[in-house]
């Protein structure tokens, strides 16, 4: 290596190392603009999570028998589906406001309980005892045909 | 040591060099980076379109990287294809992007890899002794075709589905075996669920594979044989 080499390098202002830098810099921009892209594609955000299109959902009936009810994912969270009487559903989310369990329907009570404190509820939401601070968020629901359709409220 | 030289290329930057002393200290790399290959000077005859192979290899492997994405978040279910898809293209960031890329990029490599073969056929280089590479090159091609036949069906729209009724009928024309062929194809009589399970299959698992195993023959063989002469 010539001394002039070493020189220009020791300045760091000369063209060669102006031109390493602007290389340098394109890589780094080119290898960034694909990169970039790809985190973003593969980081969850609320737009990448679940796959229902639009804001109804449905189930069939025959998967709730009068006086049952089933838990199902509505807007990728866990809600709870009663159907009390034939005609009559109710559509909770099933995550108890207290620490996050999941409530069960209590057919004999008709309240839901959480298995987690013991926290009570009753089909509208509404706390009725337990350490539950606020109601469950509801949802609409509605018997069609042979469908059971849960909207947002 | 404060320069490396390997082939035609110097490092001067000393983190790198002692990246590169950290292995060559263990694992002796020398011999594998300094392969003649890096002396070598494209022949000033090739042009334009001898770059076409090389190409294609860019357009397989911007398919296997935007293909892997997509399998994120596909669903190659027959009730969840179609909407995953359009989840794709509508509500992951970027998705419309990879998908685009996926798309068109697979329009993109079924030209070149034509513009490909065509030189190879027009400039006769086919022939002896390169005859082995023209086999290799036609079962890549092959795949190529299988791989968009098979990736058509994947979104399972209208336009999807009726294309493979359609292209897993042609071989139906055939006397005695063609039946067989079709509902070997299908899985079945008909298009369903089990049709795009094994399309997803051969999509995902079996056609890049194999393109990976042969696109190593072709290589290995155009390095042992060195590139053609001009015409
Ligand atoms: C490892 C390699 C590959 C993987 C993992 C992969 C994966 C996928 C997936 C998941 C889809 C469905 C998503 C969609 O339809 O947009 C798809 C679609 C498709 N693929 Fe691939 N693919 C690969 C390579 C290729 C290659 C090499 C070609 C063609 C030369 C190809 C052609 C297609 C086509 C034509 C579609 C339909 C695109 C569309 O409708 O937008 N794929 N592929
Ligand atoms: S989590 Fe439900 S009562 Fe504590």
């Amino acid at each position: 290596m010539s001394d002039e080499i070493i020189k220009e390098e020791v300045s760091g202002k000369d063209r060669r190392s102006f031109l390493n830098l602007s290389i340098f810099i394109s890589f780094a921009v080119a290898i960034g603009g694909v990169l970039y892209p790809i985190a973003k594609y593969l980081l969850p955000t609320d737009s990448t999570k679940g796959t229902e299109g639009g804001e109804t959902f449905f189930i069939s009936t025959d998967d709730v028998p009068v006086g049952s009810a089933k838990l199902v994912r509505y807007k990728n969270r866990p809600t709870i589906v009663v159907r009390l009487k034939e005609n009559e559903v109710y559509a909770l989310s099933a995550v108890c406001t207290h620490l996050g369990c999941i409530v069960k329907w209590h057919e004999d009570a008709k309240e839901l309980l959480c298995p987690c404190h013991a926290a009570r509820f009753d089909l509208y939401g509404n706390v009725l005892g337990g350490p539950a601070p606020k109601p469950l968020p509801t949802y609409k629901a509605a018997v069609e045909e042979d469908r059971i359709l849960i909207r947002e409220a | 040591m404060n320069e490396l030289r390997l082939g035609p290329i110097l490092i001067r930057n000393r983190f790198l060099i002692s990246i590169y002393n950290f292995v060559e200290n263990r694992l002796g790399i020398k011999e594998i980076l300094d392969l003649e290959v890096f002396y070598k000077l494209a022949p000033s005859y090739l042009g334009i379109f001898s770059c076409f192979g090389g190409i294609t290899f860019f357009m397989f492997t911007l398919q296997v990287v935007t293909g892997i994405l997509l399998l994120v978040y596909y669903i190659p279910t027959t009730a969840q294809a179609y909407d995953s898809v359009v989840h794709i293209t509508n509500n992951v960031p970027f998705g419309w992007l990879i998908r685009g890329i996926h798309h068109w990029g697979a329009n993109i490599m079924i030209i070149t890899v034509f513009i490909h073969m065509g030189k190879i056929y027009f400039h006769g280089i086919y022939k002896n002794p390169r005859e082995l590479n023209w086999v290799t090159g036609i079962v890549l091609l092959t795949c190529t075709l299988s791989f968009s036949f098979t990736g058509y069906l994947l979104p399972w729209t209208q336009l999807s589905y009726w294309a493979t009724v359609v292209g897993t009928e042609i071989p139906s024309a055939m006397p005695v075996i063609g039946d067989y062929i079709k509902i070997f194809l299908r899985g079945g009589a008909d298009v369903s669920q089990i049709t795009l399970t094994r399309f997803f299959a051969v999509h995902i698992m079996v056609l890049p594979a194999a393109v990976i195993m042969f696109i190593v023959l072709h290589i290995i063989m155009i390095r042992r044989q060195g590139i053609s002469g001009p015409l």
